[in-house]
């Protein structure tokens, strides 16, 4: 392989890093005819995100002749080389790429300005090849928007929230704050906030639902959207199966596939935070009097709250604290071991990793064969 | 002035008095040597010279001549003591160390001869700052050696060339590589991580490249810790002359012009690391 | 037992913002007092135990279009919440170009402060953003602990310089030693002092000032006006407060009773903040 790009493409190429960073430690580079592609995925394997830079966008692309040439390297290590975007922009005039197979080295020359010429010779293993499963185009809902719309909305929320609950009805679309089951949620302020579909550029919404993803990827997709200038879409269905944000123009595609949190982990949070209002309540501050509440506690020592938890089966009671117990022992375990110990954590592995032969492997980037995340996991909990 | 008003003692009793209208004048110098806490200061009839050293292997030395000073009144031929540098830089910069054009603290500095404590009068704004710091014996410094006739490879450049090279240095690497040659690749450095390797390459023609005296091709390494600390000198530098003698030692000199266009200099020794089995 | 206040004014919005930001500088939790004409963020630490405390009051007139409070009972028509102050600094955050802003006491699954903005958007619908901030009701049997500290029966009360320089200088004398000697006199003269074992400093203002504070204050009237009350403060404290400034006070002051109290006070048209920071041996 042998590709330069020129000018502020190599700042876009720069950015695409910086967001693939936010998603896994590794870098995948796959150069085929189509394009120069860079992946990764996290390490539980319910997000990931794939760039296809297509051949116009370079000066020059060259595609090795063997087709089924894919490496790995760690992300860092590319990110070292375009540590500092300011600078790219400053005095980067020139960017190349180079495969050397004897060596195992992917060599980026960096031509600067006063002819000062930076050469990085990273190393790099061989890998499978990564994909995700997803089918954006059968997606009932789709919205679009700026990035700006997008950076405005997850400023709301604090950098520390990892998850965000997106809910759709047919003009209205209400961002919260996801969190768990466990006794300390009590105490975190709650942020909801709330959109009008007149704000977007393309608002399709096929079923009203709410889905549960993580913003970590989202704020990485938007690091790169917004220096681009491009829109963002996001396609979805129902909770469980992912969501796809996507980005593109004519000579780069941008996916990010994340998981996410499968129904009935999800309904119960929909039934513990207010279910979007179709209808918000009119303002009447006489409706929130809490009197009920002070008197409770006025007359008892106790300060638990007198409301009293949605009512919930015993059995999903039981359920949300094991899902609690799966995710501490999730954190301590390798990405390796997923296969066996599977998926009762409330993302799931959004399916990648097989090595397909090159023949049968589709040029597009949907494979419709393969089973679809997390349906599995309901069963693999009852039968335990 | 103010500051005169609150010394305890006259000016007659102290054997080193020396003044400055705006204290970033030497604050900004020093802090271009503060890797390490102690500090051995040489004052002469030319001003002062102020050395850091780490292992054995660094010397950092800031020079402020004594016209950089409004005052400037040493009693003996020379006097040496040692203090901690970076409790005499919170001192210095006590109000803050103001950039805002018209506002500078005065410094008037006092030593009175071994024993006695460094004190410094500071006045912002009719503020009066009274700092004693303890002093030390100097130890000796090191003798690099390093002298100009037996340079073996010189460059002078400017100094936002390096500073980018500096800042995007991979320091998983243990060693900066430094090759000066008449030929390609003229003037590189190299650092070998642990996700492979990096070479910049500076054109000997460059327009960032003031002069270029390379007699001889010298590849040597020095410990990336002990180059480390020289990014402040050149953060705060216009221009960085790069030289190595036969034996491999490096010679950093770096030209520093402070609020008032006057020019102070910053020089760096480094030994190369030990010989690996290369050849 | 209801509250429910709105801000229509972005001039309003910002200053009562600053004023949220400087008590979340200054204490990870306190007690809001909402009373009719006031509000309060109070933090009682036991100056006993070397804990610093807190009063900030505003008057709700000057920061609110619409205000209403319906208290626990008619004879005491207050509400008293404890609060992250964090959570309301970042609720107003997100706030900042709201076209208004409403907080309200609201009843969710547990009680919460609701601060629901209206923002700006790219079509004719507002965006509208919901914070609802968990508070803890304080019953009214603990309000006596809120109550307005009394003014300490000080030695030497005197303005304080330019918070920014006491900044700069207190930032650095952080880093040299862990306390701090602050000390006045009926000169308008303030020190602050640090000591160890590699260096003293000492910086001198004068001609500050003194407040008066009229007869009420009979023990500073007989006193030499030259001595100087001191106290030894824990430097963290009081970088805390000068770190947490972002009003820019009309007036402040500081208050000494000899080796015992430093009490701080900041004023401004329709703010005070109090400060106590407790004296170390």
């Amino acid at each position: 392989m042998d590709c330069v790009a020129t000018g502020g493409n190599v700042k876009v190429l720069a950015k695409a890093i910086h967001s693939l960073s936010r998603i896994g430690e590794e870098l995948y580079l796959e150069p085929t005819e189509d394009g120069l592609t860079l992946r990764a995925v996290n390490s539980s394997r319910s997000a990931f995100a794939c760039f296809l830079m297509s051949p116009l966008f370079f000066q020059r692309y060259q595609a090795p002749p063997d087709q089924a040439f894919r490496c790995k390297m760690p992300i860092k290590s590319v990110q070292t080389v375009f540590r500092s975007l300011s600078s790219l922009e400053r005095s980067v005039e020139k960017c190349r790429i180079e495969m050397n197979n004897q060596k195992s080295r992917l060599r980026i020359t960096l031509h600067c300005k006063h002819g000062l010429l930076k050469t990085h010779n990273l190393s790099f293993q061989d890998c499978e090849c990564l994909q995700a499963v997803f089918d954006k185009d059968n997606c009932t809902n789709v919205l679009r928007a700026q990035p700006r719309l997008w950076v405005d909305t997850v400023l709301h929320f604090p950098p520390s929230l990892e998850e965000v609950c997106v809910s759709v009805s047919s003009d209205r679309v209400w961002l919260r704050n996801h969190v768990e089951d466990d006794a300390d949620s009590s105490k975190a302020m709650m942020t909801e906030l709330c959109l009008s579909s007149e704000e977007f550029d393309h608002f399709v919404i096929g079923s009203q639902t709410s889905i549960t993803f993580c913003l970590k990827e989202l704020r990485g997709l938007l690091v790169f959207a917004e220096t681009a200038g491009l829109p963002i879409s996001m396609y979805f269905d129902e909770p469980g199966s992912p969501v796809v944000l996507s980005v593109s123009d004519s000579v780069l595609d941008a996916n990010f596939v994340l998981a996410t949190l499968s129904e009935d982990a999800h309904q119960r949070n929909n039934n513990k935070a207010n279910r979007p209002r179709a209808e918000l309540p009119p303002d009447d501050f006489m409706c929130d009097d809490i009197d009920s509440y002070l008197i409770a506690m006025e007359t008892s020592d106790l300060a638990g709250p007198s409301y009293e938890p949605q009512p919930q089966t015993s059995s999903s009671n039981h359920k949300s604290r094991r899902l609690s117990d799966e995710e501490v022992d999730e954190k301590e375990e390798e990405e390796e071991e997923s296969g066996e110990g599977q998926p009762n954590k409330k993302f799931c592995s959004l399916f990648f990793g097989s090595v397909l032969p090159a023949s049968s492997r589709p040029t597009n980037q949907t494979m419709q064969s393969q089973e679809v995340l997390a349906s599995d996991s309901e069963d693999e909990r009852q039968s335990e | 002035m103010p500051l005169s008003t609150q010394s305890q003692l006259g000016n007659d009793e102290y054997v080193l008095v020396a003044t400055l209208d705006n204290v970033r004048n030497l604050s900004n110098i020093l802090k271009a040597i503060s890797f390490k806490d102690y500090a051995i200061f040489n004052v002469t009839q030319n001003g002062l010279k102020v050395t850091v050293e780490e292992s054995k292997c660094l010397q950092a030395n800031a020079f402020i001549q004594a016209e950089i000073f409004q005052e400037f009144t040493l009693k003996e031929g020379v006097v040496g003591f040692q203090v901690n540098l970076t409790v005499l830089l919170d001192c210095l910069t006590i109000f803050g160390g103001s950039t805002v054009p018209g506002v500078s603290t005065a410094l008037r500095m006092c030593y009175n001869g071994y024993g006695y404590p460094l004190t410094l009068f500071l006045e912002e704004g009719g503020v009066v700052t009274v700092c004693k710091i303890n002093t030390q014996e100097p130890e000796e410094p090191l003798d690099f050696d390093f002298c100009s006739t037996n340079v073996a490879n010189k460059v002078i450049l400017q100094s936002d060339s390096l500073k980018e090279a500096f800042s995007e240095l991979d320091l998983t690497s243990e060693i900066l590589q430094l090759t000066m040659s008449p030929s390609h690749p003229y003037f590189r450095l190299s650092t070998f991580g642990n996700s492979g390797n990096a070479h910049y390459d500076y054109p000997k023609d460059s327009d960032m490249m003031e002069l270029f005296q390379c007699t001889k091709t010298q590849t040597n390494r020095y410990k990336m810790s002990l180059l480390k600390p020289s990014t402040k000198a050149l953060a705060l530098s216009c221009k960085v002359s790069v030289r190595t003698d036969t034996r491999g030692f490096l010679s950093l000199q770096y030209l520093v012009r402070n609020d008032d266009g006057q020019i102070c200099f910053v020089e760096y020794y480094c030994c190369p690391d030990e010989e690996v089995d290369e050849e | 037992m209801k509250f429910r206040a709105k801000i229509n004014d972005v001039g309003c919005l910002n200053h009562f913002t600053r004023v949220v930001n400087t008590i979340t500088k200054l204490t990870k939790t306190c007690v809001v007092r909402l009373t009719v004409d006031n509000i309060f963020f109070v933090l009682s630490g036991k100056v006993a135990n070397g804990g610093v405390s807190m009063w900030c009051e505003l008057l709700q007139v000057n920061f609110f279009d619409e205000y209403q409070l319906e208290g626990v009972s008619e004879d005491a028509n207050e509400i008293c919440l404890e609060v992250n102050p964090e959570n309301l600094s970042r609720a107003l955050k997100t706030a900042q170009n709201a076209k208004s802003v409403k907080i309200k006491l609201t009843k969710k699954h547990y009680p919460c402060l609701t601060l629901a903005a209206e923002l700006p958007s790219l079509s004719s619908i507002s965006r509208i953003v919901t914070h609802d901030i968990p508070v803890d009701v304080i019953p009214r049997r603990l309000w006596h602990d809120f109550k307005e500290p009394s003014m300490p029966d000080f030695d030497v009360s005197i303005y304080l310089p330019p918070l920014k320089t006491m900044k700069s200088v207190v930032d650095r004398m952080k880093n040299l030693s862990n306390y701090l000697v602050v000390e006045a006199n009926l000169c308008g003269e303030m020190n602050l002092k640090i000591e160890t074992d590699l260096v003293s400093v000492t910086t001198h203002f004068k001609d500050l000032g003194n407040p008066p504070w009229g007869a009420s204050q009979s023990q500073s009237q007989s006193r030499d006006v030259e001595a100087m009350a001191h106290a030894r403060v824990d430097i963290r404290k009081l970088q805390q407060f000068l770190m947490g400034q972002q009003v820019n006070p009309t007036k402040s002051m500081c208050n000494i009773v000899d080796k015992r109290i430093i009490h701080l006070i900041l004023l401004q048209e329709d703010v005070s903040l109090q400060y106590f920071i407790p004296a170390v041996v």
